[in-house]
This record gives C-alpha cells, structure tokens and sequence, in this order.
C-alpha cells in the first residue's frame, strides 16, 4: 500500500509545513533583526526591514556587552544554573538508584508524594522560601538561589532517573552482587555509567530550569544590578524606560542563540530521554 | 538482591535517599507547613514581623530559632498574631461562596453539564455492544445541544454572574481553568496537524522541519525573554500595528483589550507548547503498525475514518499524560503572562485584571499588596485543588505505572 500522494495532497502538506516553520521562527528572526539596527530606527519603520535585514549595525551588541552589566548576568546565571545542575545531580541519582533497585515500605508513596508536592504553586512558596533563607543568612547570596532551585528540580531529576534506571537490565548487577560487589560499588561502577544518556538529559532540563526561571530570581537577589540573573536583568531592561528596545534585542540574540544551539543538538535525546523519561514511571 | 536484608538494608536505603528527602523536606515540604500557618495569621504590611515569645510563632518561623535568633527582624510595627477566629483567612476568600445564592448557582452551573455526562454513559454503554444504533458523534453532538438549551433555559449567564460576584477568587480560578480548557485543545490540535504531516511517507526534508519546529522549545526554556519579544510584537506601537498600518489599517491596542489580550497569552503559550506535543504524538504514530491502516484500506476505509477509529485510539495512551503535564503547567503559568501583561488591561481597582491568572495574582498580591497571611490561605486553598487534581489524573492516566508494582 505504498501509493504516492497526488499533487493536491502535496501541496497542502508543504503549505502547511512551510507556514509553521515560518511562524516557528519568525519571533527569533525578529529579534535578530532589531538587534542589528540603529537603536533610534526602530520606530522609524518600512516594511522589508521587518523581514529581511536591510541594515546591520553591531552597536547594540557593544552597548550590551561592555556599557550594561550583561556580562555580569550571564556570569550569575551560568554560576547559579551550573552548581544547580551539579547538585540536582548528586542528589537525586542516588535516590533514583534506590527508587528503582530497592524494595522497601513506603517507597510508592514517597514516589507519588514527591509528585504531589509540586502541586504547592511555586511563585507562592517565594515569601516562606526566603524567610528560610533569609535565617541562615543566603538572603540575597547566590548560594540561597541555588539552594532553592536545587530543591525544585529535584522531583523531575529523581523521576526521570528513575525512569531510565528502570530500563537498565538488572542482570549486571546482581552478576556483580555474586562477585562480592555491595549495593554501593554496583551504583556506582555499574548503573552510573550505564545512565550516562539519562544524566545528560537530567543535567540539561536542571540547567534550563535554573537557567530560565524569573520569579524567585527577582525576589531572592534584590539588588544591586550586577548580582542579578540573566532573566531578571533582562526583565528589568525592557521595562525600562527610555531604553532603546535594540538592546533587550540584542541580549536576548545572545542569550537565545546557544540555547538553540544546545537544544538542536540534544534534539534526538530530548525525544527518548525526556518526554518519555519523564513522563513514563 | 535477597544477599543483604535487616539493619543494613535499610541503612543502605537510608543513605541513598536521604539527601533528597532532607533537600525536598527543608526547602519544599517545610516553606508548605510553614506558609500553612502564616495562613492563620494576620501578617502583612502593617504587622509584618514575628513574636518569638508566641509558642507557635517561635517553632514555626525559622528565624526565632534559637541558632538564627540574631537574625529576627525587629521593627516599631506590633508583630502578627493569629486572627481570631483562626480560620478567618479562608473566611475572606471563599466566604461569600459558600452563601444560599452561590452555592444554588454553582449547583445551576454543574447542572448545566449534565447532558454532557450523559452522552459519556451512553457512549459507553454503546462501545461495548457489538453493532452501535448511533454513532459516537450524534450522541456527543446531542447532549451538547442539550447542555446548551439546558443552559439557556436555567439562565447559565446570570448564574455564572452571581458567581463573580462572590470576589477575586472564583474570577481568578473560573479564568485560569477557562485558560487551561482553551490551550489544552489547542497544542494538541496544532501538535497532532504537523505530527500527521510530518509521518506522511514520501515526504522531503522531514528531518528539516522537524529541527525547525523544535525552535519554539528551546525558546521556551527562556520564556519569559521570548514573551518580552513577543510583547514588544505586539503592542501599540509594535511591529504588527506598523505592518497594519502600511495596509492603511489602524490597528487597536492589542493589549489594551481584554479579548485581543487574553487572546495573546494563549496564542504565545500554543507557540511555546506545541514542539512538545508534536514531538510526542510524531512518536506515538511511528509506533502505530502499518498493518492496521492496511486492513481499514482493504475495508474500504477513507482517511478520516481511519484517523477517527485507528489513529486517535492509539495515540490516546501516549497523549494522557501528556495533556496532563502540560494541564498543571498551564494552570500554574507565570512567566509568559507577566511578561506580556502583568494581569493588564485592568478592570477597575481592587479587581484583578482581564490575564491575571491564578498565579500573576498571588505574586500580585503578595508583593504588591503584601497580604502574606490571606495569600497563605489562597496559596494553601490552590495547592489543595491542585494535590487532588494531580492525585486522580496520576490515577486516572497511571502515568506512575510500575510505580505502584
């Protein structure tokens, strides 16, 4: 039953593909174009310029980079974002492991407890969250942030490493448990590297979380400017006034672009790893 | 591993979890018990610190902790007490719910609905005979009509309005659910167009498009920097108005209008959503065997009764839980909405605007307002909702299958 789509079919299916591309990418190519004009044309408008690139200017990249603390952000952002993702990591793949090795009482409910708790709406968690924080003196301290969101991700880490370690054969380690291996040997020489894939993804879904998030950012870490994270700073750009629009533009060009880069090349594991990681028990 | 059992075991187990169950316990079961009782309080702007001589205050707020005592915030303001009665709080959000009129509208209301269960029942009872005296689509199709006439004539509009009379919480929520009930459907009707497109055979670049589409994803891991993108579209001197205005059309302030607004935010969380729901559905069909649109050919079947009786069957265990994830996430959103209207256009003082959303109000209210002791209740009321809801949709789809093994 291999028959070849008549002409009509054809069209239809590229039309429609060619317009949810166009529409997929045009917000990007957006602000890819506004980032490279001149930060007092964007009002000044014609209708190719909001297409194509018709003029090219790097000012906006240089305002961002060396007049604004966007470099400061990216270094806060990546700071808290990467000792999340190592210590979301750490943690939860040992609980993971015992989720989905050992048999014990309570372990079901734990499970679908640590699910349900996420249910607490997070933005309203904020105010407890920094009183906690606030008494053990990380208030307004980078080290409180990555506290908190550790504790955040940690639901989806342990689930989705669970899920992967569910899919490791238990063969290996119980060959191992008859060569005189303990529990502890066997996670770490056996199913750790075996789960390699599922930490990558685990690592980038960490990493993303903490990277992106706005909410708790702009509570926890005031002031002053250069201590903010990447989001919030950027929120707070292009909120204010009297600011050229070129140069939210141009940060978010530079923010989004690797993104894109990290994600294009991750696609095949974001497939396997973590929709049905994280979605299958 | 029967080899080890007994104390050891368990302190094996212990070790492995443990640094979760402390990190999850300290920083997302506590800040619950602790905004728990905030929620009894009278804390906000004007009695905004504790009492540590209070028994309660003192073993519920971190810093009246013997070893953070030093870091207790002090002021000239009288601290917060718990309000009397206790639950007066509770009593502020949801009280004028629970009057003679609201509770009748509300009864009117899931009356309105009751076609709709009908239509199920019948369904299935029909679904297990072998020849169905009426197709699946009559049925639904009537008991919708019913449900609408039903509507009209125990005057659905003016019970929904005696409804949001009842205050910001009824409005808040019946606004987010119609929110959820609005995009849900969406990201799988998008997700499910360029999935089916996508697994056409003898299509060209799929590995092209598919890369393409994966772009709104990754954008949205930065949503609330892409939502300003999108603000900035659409604003009233933004791009789109300018394009209009080329066309001679002078467009309106998109985001000044509640409609055009409320429009927005979903059309900006479709655009966020969809990759995710076509790259799930895109996967479920490849696993569809061929066999079966095979056979429904040499039956005579045409492609839209395939896709009805074959397709959409089969896709409904990996789209479950899908919708459900993305359910509470919608429910929950913040970012993109804060981002493009911070709950705006506003409908008056003392009245959350045309976006706010369950969360943009809190955080509202809470950092604009400071009523930390109401929104502890409102927080405390909207977790409640939430815990069950996840609870019977983790049963119901058992997306947690071989949890409970």
């Amino acid at each position: 039953m291999d028959r070849r789509p008549n002409l009509g079919v054809k069209i239809l299916q590229y039309g429609i593909l060619i317009i949810a591309a166009l529409v997929a990418l045009y917000p990007v190519w957006f602000a890819l174009l506004a980032s490279g004009r001149e930060a007092g044309r964007l009002y000044s408008f014609n209708l190719l310029s909001t297409f194509i690139p018709t003029e090219w200017t790097w000012e906006n990249y240089r305002v961002m980079l060396f007049d604004k603390p966007f470099l400061d952000w990216m270094r806060n952002s990546l700071f808290v974002a990467g000792f999340t993702t190592v210590g979301c990591l750490v943690i939860a793949t040992s609980a993971a492991f015992a989720f989905s090795r050992f048999r014990f009482r309570g372990r079901q409910t734990a499970l679908i407890l640590l699910l349900a708790i996420q249910a607490f709406p997070g933005v309203l968690s904020i105010v407890p969250q920094a009183q906690i924080l606030g008494a053990i003196g990380l208030y307004a301290n980078h080290w409180g942030l990555i506290i908190a969101y550790t504790s955040f991700t940690l639901v989806f880490c342990t689930w989705n490493l669970k899920g992967y370690f569910d899919t490791i054969p238990i063969d290996l380690e119980e060959a191992a448990l008859i060569d005189g291996a303990g529990p502890v040997q066997s996670f770490f020489l056996i199913a750790l590297p075996l789960a390699r894939p599922a930490l990558a993804v685990t690592a980038l879904f960490a990493f993303m979380t903490a990277w992106g998030e706005f909410a708790l950012a702009s509570v926890l870490i005031p002031a002053p400017d250069t201590r903010k994270t990447l989001m919030v700073g950027m929120y707070q750009l292009a909120n204010e006034v009297n600011i050229p629009w070129g140069y939210f533009a141009a940060g978010a060009v530079m923010v989004i672009i690797p993104v894109l880069l990290v994600f294009l090349y991750l696609q095949r594991y974001l497939e396997s790893g973590l929709t049905l990681g994280g979605v299958k028990g | 591993m029967a080899t080890w059992s007994g104390r050891r075991k368990a302190l094996t187990i212990l070790l492995f979890i443990a640094p979760t169950l402390i990190a999850i316990f300290m920083f997302s079961v506590y800040p619950i018990i602790f905004n728990a009782y905030i929620s009894f309080t009278n804390r906000n702007l004007y009695h905004p610190n504790p009492d540590c001589t209070e028994t309660l205050t003192s073993i519920f707020e971190p810093t009246c902790w013997p070893m953070f005592r030093e870091r207790a915030p002090t002021g000239m303001s009288t601290p917060f007490t718990i309000r009397d009665p206790a639950y007066q709080n509770y009593v502020d959000i949801l009280g004028k719910l629970f009057t003679k009129d609201a509770l009748f509208a509300l009864l009117l209301i899931v009356a309105c609905a009751l076609p709709l269960i009908a239509a199920r029942y019948l369904n299935r009872l029909f679904g297990r005979q072998l020849s169905r005296p009426v197709p699946s689509w009559l049925v639904w199709f009537v008991g919708l009509i019913g449900a609408l006439v039903l509507g009209w004539l125990i005057g659905f509009p003016q019970a929904l309005d005696t409804l949001m009379k009842t205050g910001d919480f009824f409005v808040v929520t019946f606004r987010t659910v119609l929110y959820v009930a609005i995009c849900i459907p969406l990201f799988f009707v998008t997700g499910l167009l360029l999935a089916l497109v996508l697994n056409s055979p003898h299509l060209r670049g799929r590995t092209f498009f598919r890369v393409i589409m994966i772009v709104p994803w990754a954008a949205s891991t930065v949503a609330i920097m892409m939502s300003l993108v999108w603000q900035f579209f659409f604003r009233e001197q933004g791009t789109l108005n300018q394009v209009l205005s080329i066309f001679g059309i002078k467009g309106p302030a998109w985001l000044n209008s509640p409609t055009w607004a409320f429009a927005i935010i979903v059309l900006v969380n479709v655009w966020y959503t969809y990759p995710f729901f076509m790259t799930v559905i895109l996967g479920a069909l490849q696993s569809i065997p061929p066999e079966q649109y095979e056979a429904a050919e040499v039956d005579g079947a045409t492609w839209w009764t395939k896709l009805l009786h074959i397709t959409l069957p089969l896709l409904r265990p990996a789209v479950l839980p899908a919708v459900v994830l993305s359910s509470i996430t919608t429910f929950q959103m913040f970012g993109t909405v804060w981002a493009i209207t911070q709950g705006r256009p506003s409908r008056g003082a003392g009245v959350p605007g045309a976006t706010e959303l369950v969360m943009v109000y809190g955080y509202k209210q809470v950092f604009q307002t400071n009523a930390y002791g109401r929104m502890g209740a409102y927080a405390v009321i909207i977790f409640v909702l939430l815990f069950f809801a996840t609870l019977y949709s983790l049963r119901m789809t058992r997306i947690t299958k071989g949890a409970y093994e």
